[in-house]
């Protein structure tokens, strides 16, 4: 075949650029995520009680996940992109790590020095990090599946942006299942599962996202 | 005193202006900012496929098709040749990892500058054919594509004389565009 005639092949009725592609793959998928990463808690390890939510603790959690899957969101679209700008998002991931840190230290040190250990362990923190990583495996799917079908030309950083993704959702839903106070614990234990989801959705970006 | 604007300013002047006209719609101006994107993406390619020219132009209407698939992800901030030689390159790499890596190893020999390069008389062609690829799709994908691409009907005329709604016919379109971006791809 003629290139020319594949230009005109391409040109004929194209009508504009689809706009918002970044968002319109995305959002549905993260939509699921979070969906099946809440089930999925709720089922396997049942809803914290309700006394909980009137502390911050739950609040915390929902803060911290929801802002780095916004924040992984962003990074993740942009890796979409044939030439990535990931300035802005990346600045916005770092943000959110260092309030969550910054609060988690703050916590730490008004905390008798006796108890600071128990603060950071909690008595889940063997189990949370998995937990995490476990309930993002759903969001896994589907953010690969959604940056697939755009262009990304860095395939390892995309596939850890949509990781960090899927365990900032996966974190999200285990907020839910989850009735640890402290949020040191929070800042070490859900972070490492996510960052977990993050390492998974690198070594699977160059094999999962060829397109 | 005044600064020299050189050709290649010049050209990418030009498939600016013809590519933001493109995106919001204009289809001749898409037309033209395809051909010259295809030129400039001939020459990229040539001087690092010197021990494929065989397929050359294949991979040249590779990434134009994903070009054209990928153009919602054109972001404006970003000169349109450097986002259409970042898809080429990835293409490359692609074409590459499929042949096991080997010619990856390659240094081009004589690394030419582009302009040096012989220039090809004939119309560039690659070895696959439209009409070929178009038969392996579904039966709804090739009959979308045959009333908007190949008749030039409107999406609206074509709705009009089919009784399909415009949305489906738009997605048959994109769908089979990209199922035969795939074919030219696994046949590559």
């Amino acid at each position: 075949m003629k290139t020319n005639e594949l230009i005109d092949f391409l040109a004929t009725g194209a009508g504009p650029a689809p706009r918002w592609v970044e968002a319109r793959r995305l959002l549905p998928m993260m939509a699921l995520g979070v969906v099946a990463s809440a089930a999925g808690a709720l089922a396997i390890f049942g809803p914290i009680p309700a006394e909980i939510f009137a502390t911050p603790a739950p609040w915390i959690k929902f803060a911290y996940a929801g802002g780095l899957a916004a924040a992984a969101a962003w990074l993740a679209a942009r890796l979409g992109r044939p030439v990535p700008r990931t300035r802005a998002p990346l600045r916005a991931l770092l943000l959110v790590l260092m309030a969550m840190g910054l609060l988690a230290l703050g916590a730490l040190l008004v905390t008798p020095a006796g108890e600071r250990p128990a603060f950071v362990l909690g008595h889940s923190w063997s189990r949370c990090p998995v937990n995490v990583l476990a309930l993002s495996l759903p969001a896994l799917a589907g953010a690969l599946w959604a940056l697939r079908g755009l262009a990304p030309t860095r395939p390892r950083a995309a596939g850890l942006a949509a990781g960090l993704l899927a365990g900032a959702l996966g974190a999200l839903g285990y907020s839910l299942a989850c009735t640890e106070l402290s949020p040191a614990f929070v800042a070490v234990w859900y972070s490492l599962g996510i960052a977990l989801a993050g390492i998974l959705g690198a070594a699977l970006g160059p094999w999962a996202l060829r397109w | 005193m005044t600064t020299q604007r050189s050709p290649m300013d010049d050209f990418e002047a030009k498939l600016q202006s013809l590519w933001g006209r493109a995106q919001a719609g204009d289809e001749a101006a898409y037309r033209e900012a395809l051909s010259c994107l295809a030129e400039r993406l001939r020459s990229f390619l040539r001087r690092r496929m010197q021990s494929l020219p065989d397929e050359l132009e294949d991979l040249v209407q590779e990434t134009l098709l994903a070009i054209h698939l990928q153009r919602g992800t054109y972001d404006p901030t970003v000169p349109v040749s450097r986002w259409a030689l970042a898809i080429a390159r990835y293409k490359l790499i692609d074409l590459w990892r499929r042949r096991g890596r080997r010619e990856a190893l390659h240094e081009p020999f004589d690394d030419l500058a582009e302009r040096d390069q012989p220039a090809v008389r004939e119309e560039p062609m690659a070895q696959r054919d439209l009409t070929t690829l178009l038969a392996e799709l579904p039966k709804a994908q090739q009959h979308a594509i045959a009333l908007i691409k190949l008749e030039g009907l409107s999406i609206a005329e074509a709705s009009q004389r089919t009784g399909i709604s415009a949305s489906a016919l738009k997605v048959q379109v994109h769908r089979g565009i990209k199922r035969l971006a795939e074919l030219v791809r696994r046949t590559g």
